[in-house]
């Protein structure tokens, strides 16, 4: 079936641009590093702007901070929980993935696979 | 006296309402009398609403509310729109425009008698709620104690063309929905009616979806051009609020589309329709409530909240009450074929309420969390991104394949030439980007847009006759949206992925050079405008050392309520944005911060493109 | 199943509109967060007396103390209104340790301060550069902590005390 042909052909794009993409991003430089962690953080005196879009003092400083370890070293995960254990996870924009959050998390691909199996449990009835 | 006269119209709309809705227990009332009671009670409001207006053209500041919000400095443009740039005077226009639907919609013929009468009483019921509201909490029209001649001012961050008429397009978009709400309640407590209400409820859908549209995307300009933030949207809890009616419009919408292919989901259609009213008030709870911490900040107060949460919780409660106990007789059966238009939809329409009901859960998640632990977590943009972006892909895969399926059978129509135009727009894209600046993102969204735009129009000029009258745009208007929906999903990929960002900090006089362009900052200037001081910074942007332009970016001071807002300044060109905030100064120097922004405009292109196949879709049957 | 189905979004709504109710009525402040160090450890800190530079105090030399800490700052104007009020706590529970922390102020304007409006503190240590206050999660000025014997931060309160505030709520923990 033609049909086919185009799915797998797209399917196998995507695929291989995902893998690239996930090579590529292995080595960032701290600047890069230090950008991507700050848009991920609230500026805790502004109204919902991120650490990095913002020029409040609060944001110079945290992301001084977040320089000074990522250049002693230490990893994102590390800094986030860092800071998270100071300023509460109010500070993360991108919720941590542990147990509170796990529905947080799951909710949409859940869903998705359970309308999905409904879908084809439908359709094979008729 | 205005104050007198508005408060006491609404009164007596509010008595009208009263007496349509308790006719239903005591006399039947003809249709006749029905539409005569809901236009008076239309005309009221509007009058009730336009007395307020009187009063804010006019500096009435015997007036509270007038007091409260307005100044005799400011413009004209933005004493009109004071009116509703206060909580009071916006819940006044919500009953303004639920009036303005009911007023127009009671001139529908065509339509069961019954199913009328039954839709016109739910459209009465939700305006009495609204005014209660109005007249208990926050009435617009309370007298000032002391005499003032002088007011306290309108937020300086609201006194802006874009803002001025951003609510009521917003609140057009939201309160139609309420048309739909009715029909479709009223359809499931009507015993006998046809499909025709369908027929009636995709154009009103369709109004209100499009009038929804034009409003984010102007608050979302807004925020582009006013924030000096760089970006256009921000998944801040008032822009996913309004988010959410609208996807769940859009999935509303397509599917009162499938009448057309014969095969009708009532049970989901009738479910979207609470569906989309229930988001709406909810987003307007959420919102007057002030519980939520955002970048729109608005007055806020508890007591209203635990009001319209009230509201909220009977009009949705009611809305699924009936739609459990009353189930809509199911017309055909329905058979899903593996792949045509019919179950694409229906996936797509998956998709959409999935995004949905994400977007909800994100945005109320953190409320959940404090109540049960005390503790406060942030939901933004980085959960958004990673969650309703990869659940939308598939929906704009089935998009750019959409237009070679057929509504009823498994065929497809000239497969080879879509494959092979598809293989090859990839192999350009990933060829171009592999030069320049390779991200996967970026490739997704500009492969996915391209098939869109591309597929769309292929099909444009392979099934349609070309003639360029009005009856072939109307049968063309389903490719031109999703054209629209292509250009704004390339613009959005572009301006998010590919943005790049300069600092710099200069003195009067001095240049610097981004890729061929060449920026001097020429000078300062300060400025004393009607009701606030400018300061503006003007840079000079000139190409192979021709002067192409100006650009003023800087900071506006409001004397009245002592704020200082940023203006950013922006570069328009057809291709990108260079879009300047200025900083503080330190010494002499400035700080500059310039982003530059491809294929901005086309987001903003899509939009209108949307927009406009919705107002032509309006005019179909 | 189809019931089920049917009755899911009445149970939805009932959920979101009972936790949105507790959260309205228990009167929740959505610009103040719950403070995540609350039962917690105090964080490491060591700081410069602001009148001797040899003198420092750190975690050992508040032990087996009842400490208030505040951040303030001499540009601070919500530090000037609750001023006196320290005044008061320091007076009415002499065996209170208040320590005060200097947030990025300079020296000469924080002790003009000082020694214009009063110095309520038993110490003050200078954190010019704000990372006493980074580690005690501070982004606003002032802030009031109190800490127990066991070195546990008990309570938080972010800007200016009040009469009420430490009728309240402060004075029972004390």
């Amino acid at each position: 079936m033609k049909l086919n042909l185009f799915s797998k052909i797209s399917i196998k794009t995507l695929l291989f641009f995902c893998f690239f993409g996930i090579s590529l991003s292995a080595n960032e430089n701290i600047e890069e590093k230090v950008k991507k962690l700050t848009l991920e953080l609230r500026c805790m005196t502004c109204q919902n702007q991120s650490v990095y879009d913002s020029d409040a003092d609060f944001s110079n400083d945290i992301k001084n901070l977040v320089k000074n370890k990522f250049e002693e070293g230490e990893s994102e995960y590390e800094i986030k929980k860092f800071l998270a254990e100071r300023y509460g996870e109010y500070i993360l924009f991108r919720p941590f993935f542990n147990y509170n959050n796990l529905f947080l998390w799951g909710f949409p691909f859940i869903l998705l696979t359970i309308s999905l199996f409904f879908l084809i449990f439908k359709t094979r009835k008729k | 006296m205005s104050s007198l006269i508005g408060f006491l119209s609404l009164i007596a709309a509010t008595g009208i309402n009263f007496v349509l809705l308790s006719s239903k227990i005591f006399i039947n009332f003809n249709i006749n009398k029905y539409n005569t009671l809901v236009r008076f009670s239309s005309i009221l409001t509007f009058i009730s609403f336009f007395s307020l207006m009187y009063a804010y053209i006019t500096s009435d500041f015997s007036n509270f509310n007038v007091f409260q919000n307005s100044h005799t400095d400011k413009p004209l443009i933005y004493k009109i729109s004071g009116t509703w740039g206060n909580h009071e005077g916006s819940m006044l226009l919500w009953i303004s425009i639920l009036s303005i639907y009911g007023f127009f919609f009671s001139f529908t013929k065509k339509i069961d008698i019954e199913l009328k009468k039954l839709t016109l009483l739910i459209q009465s019921f939700l305006h009495l709620l609204f005014s209660f509201f109005i007249i208990f909490t926050s009435n617009p029209f309370l007298i000032n104690s002391v005499v003032v001649t002088e007011g306290l001012g309108l937020n300086p961050i609201l006194q802006d063309p874009g803002l001025a008429i951003h609510p009521p397009l917003l609140y057009a978009g939201y309160v139609g929905y309420s048309i739909i709400f009715s029909l479709a309640i009223a359809s499931l407590l009507n015993k006998n009616n046809n499909e025709e209400w369908l027929y009636i409820a995709k154009k009103w859908s369709l109004v209100s979806w499009t009038c929804l549209t034009g409003g984010i995307a102007l608050g979302s300009y807004w925020a582009y051009y006013e924030l000096g933030w760089g970006g256009w949207w921000f998944w801040d809890p008032v822009e996913n609020i309004s988010l959410m009616p609208w996807i769940a419009g859009l999935a509303l919408v397509h599917s009162l589309l499938m009448i057309r292919g014969e095969q009708v989901l009532k049970r989901w259609i009738i479910f979207l329709s609470i569906l989309c009213f229930s988001l709406s008030i909810f987003g307007t709870f959420l919102v007057r409530s002030g519980i939520l911490t955002s970048v729109h900040s608005f007055a806020a107060d508890a007591s209203r909240g635990l009001f319209i949460l009230l509201i909220f919780f009977i009009i949705t409660g009611f809305g699924f009450l009936v739609f459990l106990l009353k189930k809509p007789e199911t017309s055909k059966p329905i058979t899903l074929l593996f792949i045509n238009k019919f179950s694409a939809l229906i996936f797509n329409n998956i998709l959409m309420i999935i995004a949905t009901l994400t977007v909800l859960l994100g945005t109320i998640y953190p409320i959940i969390v404090e109540v049960l632990t005390n503790k406060r977590i942030s939901v933004g943009a980085p959960y958004f991104n990673s969650t309703v972006i990869p659940i939308m892909i598939p929906g704009f895969l089935l998009m750019s394949i959409a237009p070679i399926l057929s509504w009823q059978t498994n065929k497809i129509r000239s497969a080879r030439n879509y494959v092979i135009f598809f293989i090859l727009i990839s192999l350009i894209i990933v060829i171009q980007s592999y030069f320049s600046k390779f991200n996967t993102w970026g490739i997704v969204g500009l492969i996915l847009g391209s098939w869109i735009i591309f597929a769309s129009l292929f099909a444009v000029l392979t099934s349609y006759k070309l003639n360029f009258n009005f009856r072939f745009f109307q049968k063309v208007n389903p490719h031109i949206a999703h054209i629209g929906v292509g250009i704004a999903i390339v613009g959005i990929t572009f301006s998010s992925v590919f943005k790049n960002e300069f600092t710099y900090n200069i003195v009067e006089g001095e240049n610097f050079k981004i890729n061929n362009t060449d920026i001097v900052f020429d000078k300062i200037e300060t400025t004393n405008e009607k009701n606030f001081q400018s300061l503006r910074a003007n840079f000079l942007i000139s190409k192979n050392k021709k002067v192409i332009g100006n650009v003023k970016a800087g900071k506006n001071y409001y004397p009245v309520s002592k704020m200082i807002t940023t203006e950013a300044g922006i570069f328009h060109e057809w291709f990108r944005d260079v879009y300047f905030i200025l900083g503080e100064q330190k010494d002499n120097e400035w700080l500059v911060k310039v982003h530059v922004n491809p294929f901005v405009s086309f987001i903003w292109l899509g939009v209108i493109i949307m927009v406009y196949s919705g107002l032509i879709g309006v005019s179909r049957r | 199943m189809n019931r089920l189905i049917l009755i899911s979004p009445l149970i939805i709504l009932f959920v979101i509109c009972l936790f949105v109710l507790i959260y309205l009525v228990s009167g929740k402040n959505p610009n103040k967060p719950p403070s995540a160090l609350l039962n917690k450890d105090t964080p490491l800190f060591k700081s410069v007396s602001l009148y001797d530079d040899k003198t420092f105090i750190n975690n050992e030399s508040i032990k087996n103390k009842k400490v208030l800490i505040n951040f303030f700052a001499s540009w601070c104007t919500p530090c000037k209104v609750e001023h006196p009020l320290i005044f008061e706590l320091a007076n009415e529970n002499p065996d209170l340790y208040i320590l005060g922390f200097n947030h990025k102020d300079k020296k000469e304007d924080a002790k003009k301060y000082l020694k214009d409006d009063g110095d309520p503190y038993n110490f003050v240590g200078i954190d010019s550069d704000g990372l006493i206050a980074l580690e005690f999660g501070v982004f606003g000025l002032p802030e009031t902590f109190l800490i127990n014997e066991d070195g546990k931060i008990i309570y938080k309160y972010m800007g200016p005390l009040t009469e009420k505030i430490i009728k309240d709520e402060i004075e029972s923990l004390l």
